[in-house]
């Protein structure tokens, strides 16, 4: 990670639910300036968790940074309001495609422009975003709760960008999509870290994609960063290839209960 | 059928009073999950202030002026108060259980009313001079007083109005999608908070005016504030958290009252007018419990 300047810096934090559960222990992360970087996991390590820490989401889930510090280009967030830090330039996009159900696409992506001013430079915002998801304006005056799920994460990620977001954390960006969609949104996840400059840190539990995207990753597991290297060596690294890709020498996916039990005989080292 | 014209016509103009404050419940209900039942003392507080208003810009203007001027900054008014209630009374108990909430506002009603007969002679007070003149108009066979017609325009034009808010501004839109999903509302940056504050600005505006409009036809006194209890009879039959049900909700209660009062007075003389939307309201929920135009979550097929 060496070289260029760091967006964001995630120093070693602990994070608690309702003050007693302790969720994260000790996640340090980091995210060049222009750049993506991937967080995978296994269900439940705490993915979701960081990524509201870095947002400020997490108090609206009575959750709580209690140790460590996150950094916006030199600058502490953690106890900040989601609003400030939105302010700021970070934007979430929650798992699960929460497009507003009732608004229209275009009035979804309007409010994606909350923070940012008027009417001229929102029309600019809106074409730009139809400029990368043509299939939105095709719909843009549908109720978005019945449009499909494809165009549903398409209306998500269109109506961050509508907030010209510095760093935009997604969270599992695939969840739910057929393959030729999955493709074709994170064609313009690429699209948009190149030309729109907008930094990216990516959830995934698609292992593959994610590290075809990101040139570097972490990995969580049970609330620690187990490992974190260049995508290009943790394709290479055995567990990685084991556990996330299911490509054992041996072949074939391995069951939830053998990889338990595989866990168990070695953990995850750094 | 002449009888019916004319019960159903007046019934509109009332009902339009109704959809109004309707209006105001459901925003705060829809935007931040609270059941208001201090939405009668929010009209009373309204209709005194749009009074002592009006008492004091009259000699100084024409009437009609004085009237229209004191509904504005009546709206003014209602909007800091909204403001302040909220921040006041509600902001600490975001994310406290819904029926601690709901408590709270209780509360909220007693010590409004307790506020509004320290300040102001709870006997009925009339507005005078009278505004609207009392020679009623005739169309075609259904005679409308002067009075219900002017509120009707009013309200329809604050509904209009505020409609047009929901729809076309920035804010607006906030609302409706924090009302959506607020979680989703707050990571682009949107102040739930401040959502909550507008809805309850909005909801004593729309409140206020509704009382006023009601204590002109009526006169003005604690009764007035019984309109915030036909306001739940209203909400249910639109669903709570429709805005466009809760006007429908509001013009079918005000046609309801009226016809009920109308047909079923002689039979039963009294108080059906005042029993019948509850009674239908009761009869409603139990075959159709999320209202005619209530959210069920929308289910793709
Ligand atoms: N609001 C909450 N209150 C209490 N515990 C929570 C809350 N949200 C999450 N957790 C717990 O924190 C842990 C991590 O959750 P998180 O959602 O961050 O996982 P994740 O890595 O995103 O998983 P997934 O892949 O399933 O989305 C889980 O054990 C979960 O039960
Ligand atoms: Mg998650």
């Amino acid at each position: 990670m060496e070289g260029k300047e760091s967006i964001l810096k995630i120093n070693n934090i602990e994070v608690k639910y309702h003050e007693v559960i302790l969720v994260l222990k000790g996640v340090s992360i980091e995210v060049p300036g222009g750049g993506i970087v991937a967080l995978l996991g296994a269900n439940g390590a705490g993915k979701s968790t960081t990524l509201k820490a870095i947002s400020g989401l997490l108090k609206h889930e009575d959750g709580k940074v209690t140790d460590g510090s996150i950094e916006l280009m030199g600058e502490r967030i953690d106890r900040l309001e989601a609003e400030e830090i939105a302010k700021r330039g970070i934007f979430q996009i929650i798992e699960g495609r929460r497009v507003f159900e009732h608004l229209t696409v275009e009035e979804n992506l309007r409010v994606g422009a909350h923070l940012r001013g008027n009417g001229k430079a929102i029309k600019e915002r809106l074409e730009m975003v139809y400029g990368y998801f043509p299939r939105l304006k095709e719909v843009r005056n549908v109720t978005a709760g019945f449009i499909s799920g494809g165009e549903q994460q398409m209306t998500v990620i269109g109506r961050a960008m509508m907030a010209q977001p510095k760093l935009m954390l997604l969270d599992e960006p695939s969840m739910g999509l057929a393959p030729m969609l999955i493709k074709e949104i994170f064609d313009i996840i690429t699209m948009l870290n190149q030309k729109e400059k907008i930094s990216i840190l990516l959830v995934e539990q698609n292992v593959k994609l994610a590290l075809t995207v990101a040139p570097y990753a972490y990995v969580l597991e049970n609330g620690r960063i187990v490992m974190d290297d260049t995508s290009e060596k943790l394709k290479e690294n055995p567990d990685i290839r084991d556990f996330y890709l299911g490509l054992t020498d041996v072949g074939g996916r391995k069951s939830f209960r053998d990889v338990k039990h595989y866990k168990r005989r070695k953990r995850w080292l750094t | 059928m002449d009888l019916f014209l004319q019960l159903f016509t007046t019934g509109i103009m009332l009902g339009s009073i109704y959809a109004l404050v309707a209006l105001g419940w459901t925003l705060i209900y829809k935007c931040s999950g609270v059941l208001n039942l201090a939405m009668g003392e929010l009209t009373l507080i309204g209709a005194y202030v749009c009074l002592t208003l009006y008492r004091w810009l009259n000699p100084h203007m024409a009437l009609n002026l004085a009237f229209i001027m004191a509904i504005l900054f009546t709206l003014v008014i209602g909007a800091i108060l909204g403001l302040l209630t909220e921040h006041a009374f509600l902001r600490k108990m975001i994310g406290e259980p819904v029926l601690s909430v709901i408590m709270v506002t209780v509360g909220l009603s007693f010590f409004f009313k307790g506020t509004i007969f320290i300040i102001w002679n709870p006997d009925t007070q009339i507005f005078t001079p009278r505004i609207f003149p009392l020679k009623p108009l005739l169309i075609g066979n259904v005679v409308i007083g002067q009075v219900y017609l002017w509120s009707f325009i009013a309200a329809i034009i604050l509904l209009v109005v505020f409609v047009s808010f929901f729809k076309y501004t920035r804010w607006g839109l906030s609302m409706q999608a924090t009302a959506d999903d607020e979680m989703a509302a707050l990571s682009l940056g949107v102040s739930a908070k401040f959502v909550y504050a507008l809805a309850w600005a909005i909801a004593f505006m729309a409140a206020g005016v509704g009382g006023t409009l009601l204590g002109n036809i009526n006169g003005l006194n604690y009764s007035v504030g019984l309109l915030g209890l036909l306001v739940l009879p209203a909400v249910v039959l639109g669903g709570l958290n429709s805005v466009p049900g809760a006007i429908a909700g509001g013009l079918i209660i005000g046609v309801l009252q009226n016809l009920t009062g109308g047909y079923l007075d002689r039979f039963f003389p009294g108080g059906v007018k005042e029993v019948a939307p509850f009674a239908i309201m009761v009869i409603f929920l139990l075959f159709k419990p999320y209202g005619i135009w209530g959210w069920e979550r929308i289910e793709r097929v």
